[in-house]
């Protein structure tokens, strides 16, 4: 059966684009509006990758979200992507520079949005092969 | 003074005792005025003063010698009276002295006997009069300090940044008003740093003090409480290190520090607490903007990237459709970008409004029509009724976009086949305008930070409006800038009601 993955965000234009480009090539998708709702969508569909936006309700809810997955055992080997529009707040910026990074934040890739159809596919069937 | 000549006056009922004198004394370059008798001496002295040697006979008539030297000196005690006197005895000496003169010359004397005592009296005269100077000089020295003291202890005192004064015996001599607010650690100055609370203040203050190379000052941001203080300590390097330790006395008394070498440390506390603030609340604005501009750009971007990649099939339908998204998303974008500039101007008192008596009524009737459109697309019954034709001094166009505001707020939030009423009032000595729904409400948190800029609800039917979170922000900025005041009345499912009081004029 074609790999799950899991869209986070609250923004409904990036959950149907996302959607869009990953489901032209073959995965299945299923999203949530907040992390809350994302939290009950792997315990339910147990999807094979998460690609989550940074800011949702609150400002860090995706970095929330993503240490929620890894710390889960049961979650933990799931890759995470984060998305985010602004990748700095009040001048702190927190691009991931390195491999150390991505791990702080318990992402296994960060993107600025928009993501461009290629890279996000590449990224994920990267991280699902 | 060393140019002019010396001047003597010479009285003496003696003819031959002047004329002798005033040879003798101008060849000496001298000048010298002569009097016959003490009356024509006193007449002689008044009519131009500035003499330094009195040179005076004892037995004249008229008026005495002795009488004559005492009238001298009430009036310029520098003059230095010399009797010259054929009663050589030592009562008249004696009585001339206690008088005040100088010396006396009994007569008949030689050329270089006068010329001698004069020399004599004239050195002594100039030590006083030097002496006088430096003593005066010393004396106004002493005000001048005693003045500068006092008020750079009054400039001290009202400083209303902290100051510490540290000696090298690590003892805070000195802490003016504001720094005993900043940090009452100790009653009584002066006092040891040890005893003050703060260690990071401490610290610092000790590592300018230990600090053996050269002049130091460091600056650091220290909480203290609720407040943020910019903490500067400097070295004071100079020998006269008593001066900032003089509030202090029992401190001062510990031996100066030689040239060069550090004397103390002087700590300046600035409360920048409200700068901090200020700061936070502008990156937190920027940080906001650019997440509210770069989110509806990065959505349009996604939706062009989608057609272009030919993921749309080229299904025109679908296309069609992707680029109607992006436009929504660019318009609220327009829309974000003006009420910025809309928000911008009105809080840098930019923001002009034209004033005029305006019935708000018609107004009100003209947003709702404005919107009568956009109601329509979502089966949404949009009323209107006045019930007062009141005239408010405002200006128009800011007020359509008021109205404008919440009635297109109205329709977003209020679901399909719901109902927006406008209604117009008198409500005291105001004009009452409110807009009500029946749509999904507010919670109370949700209604407390309506008003706040780029605040916006967030759930599952707010994720599909699109805003900029800026609309409410605006309406009270430009409701209260026509001394009006705009309120919310709203729970969740029970829809909202914005109640908009403007004075009637």
């Amino acid at each position: 059966m074609a790999k799950l993955i899991l869209l986070v965000d609250d923004d409904l234009d990036f959950l149907e684009q996302n959607r869009g480009v990953l489901s032209s090539r073959g995965f299945r998708v299923t999203c949530a509006c907040d992390p809350q709702e994302a939290l009950a969508a792997i315990e339910r569909e147990r999807p094979d990758l998460v690609v989550s936006d940074l800011m949702m309700k609150a400002l860090d809810s995706g970095f929330s979200l993503a240490r929620l997955i890894k710390q889960d055992p049961r979650w933990a080997g799931t890759p995470v992507i984060l998305v985010t529009a602004v990748a700095s707040q009040r001048g702190f910026d927190f691009n991931p520079r390195s491999r150390e990074d991505l791990i702080a934040m318990n992402a296994d890739a960060f993107f600025d949005k928009p993501v461009a159809p290629e890279a996000l596919i590449a990224k994920v069937e990267e991280l699902l092969a | 003074m060393s140019e002019e000549p010396v001047r003597i006056l010479v009285v003496d009922d003696e003819l031959g005792v002047r004329a002798g004198c005033r040879k003798i004394l101008s060849a000496e370059g001298y000048e010298v005025t002569i009097a016959e008798d003490g009356q024509a001496g006193w007449e002689a002295f008044q009519a131009r003063r500035g003499f330094a040697v009195l040179l005076v006979d004892l037995m004249m008539p008229r008026m005495t010698g002795l009488e004559l030297m005492k009238l001298v000196r009430e009036v310029d005690p520098d003059v230095l009276p010399i009797i010259i006197t054929a009663h050589a005895t030592i009562d008249t000496a004696v009585e001339g002295t206690k008088q005040g003169a100088y010396s006396y010359i009994p007569k008949p004397f030689t050329p270089d006997e006068l010329l001698l005592a004069i020399k004599n009296g004239l050195e002594r005269r100039g030590l006083t009069l030097e002496a006088r100077r430096l003593r005066e000089e010393r004396e106004r020295r002493l005000l001048e300090v005693a003045a500068e003291r006092s008020k750079s202890n009054t400039i001290i005192k009202c400083i209303t940044d902290g100051i510490l004064v540290i000696n090298t015996e690590k003892l805070i001599v000195l802490r003016n008003a504001a720094a005993a607010h900043i940090l009452p650690d100790a009653e009584l100055v002066p006092f040891p740093l040890e005893a003050l609370g703060c260690a990071e203040v401490r610290s610092l203050i000790e590592e300018v003090l230990d600090s053996a190379s050269g002049p130091t000052i460091l600056s650091r941001e220290v909480g203290l409480g609720e407040a943020t203080y910019m903490v500067n300590v400097s070295q004071v390097l100079e020998p006269g290190g008593a001066e900032p330790a003089s509030g202090a006395e029992p401190a001062s008394g510990a031996e100066p520090a030689s040239g060069g070498e550090a004397a103390g440390a002087v700590a300046v506390f600035r409360d920048i607490t409200a700068l901090k603030k200020l700061e936070t609340a502008k990156s937190m604005f920027v940080s906001m903007v650019a997440h509210e501009v770069k989110n509806p750009l990065a959505a349009a971007e996604g939706w062009l990237n989608l057609i272009l990649s030919g993921l749309a099939h080229q299904d025109p339908q679908e296309e069609r459709r992707m680029i109607q998204r992006s436009l929504i998303r660019i318009r609220t974008l327009r829309t974000l970008v003006t009420e910025l500039l809309n928000l911008t101007a009105i809080e840098t008192g930019n923001f002009t409004l034209r004033r005029s008596p305006v019935e708000v009524a018609q107004v009100a009737a003209d947003a709702v029509e404005a919107n009568r459109e956009k109601s329509q697309e979502k089966k949404i019954q949009l009323s209107f009724t006045a019930g007062a034709r009141e005239k408010a001094l405002a200006d128009r166009e800011a007020l359509l976009m008021v109205f404008s505001n919440l009635i297109d707020n109205a329709i977003k939030y209020t679901p399909e086949g719901g109902h927006v009423g406008v209604h117009v009032s008198h409500d005291g000595l105001y004009v009452k305008v409110t807009v009500r729904d029946d749509g999904i409400g507010m919670d109370p948190g949700d209604k407390d930070k309506a008003f706040d800029e780029f605040y916006r609800a967030k759930n599952d039917f707010t994720a599909n409006v699109p805003g900029t979170g800026l609309g409410l922000s605006l309406v009270k900025r430009l409701t209260e800038l026509h001394q009006g005041r705009v309120s919310v009345a709203s729970s969740p499912g029970a829809g909202s009601e914005f109640s908009v009081h403007l004075p009637v004029c």
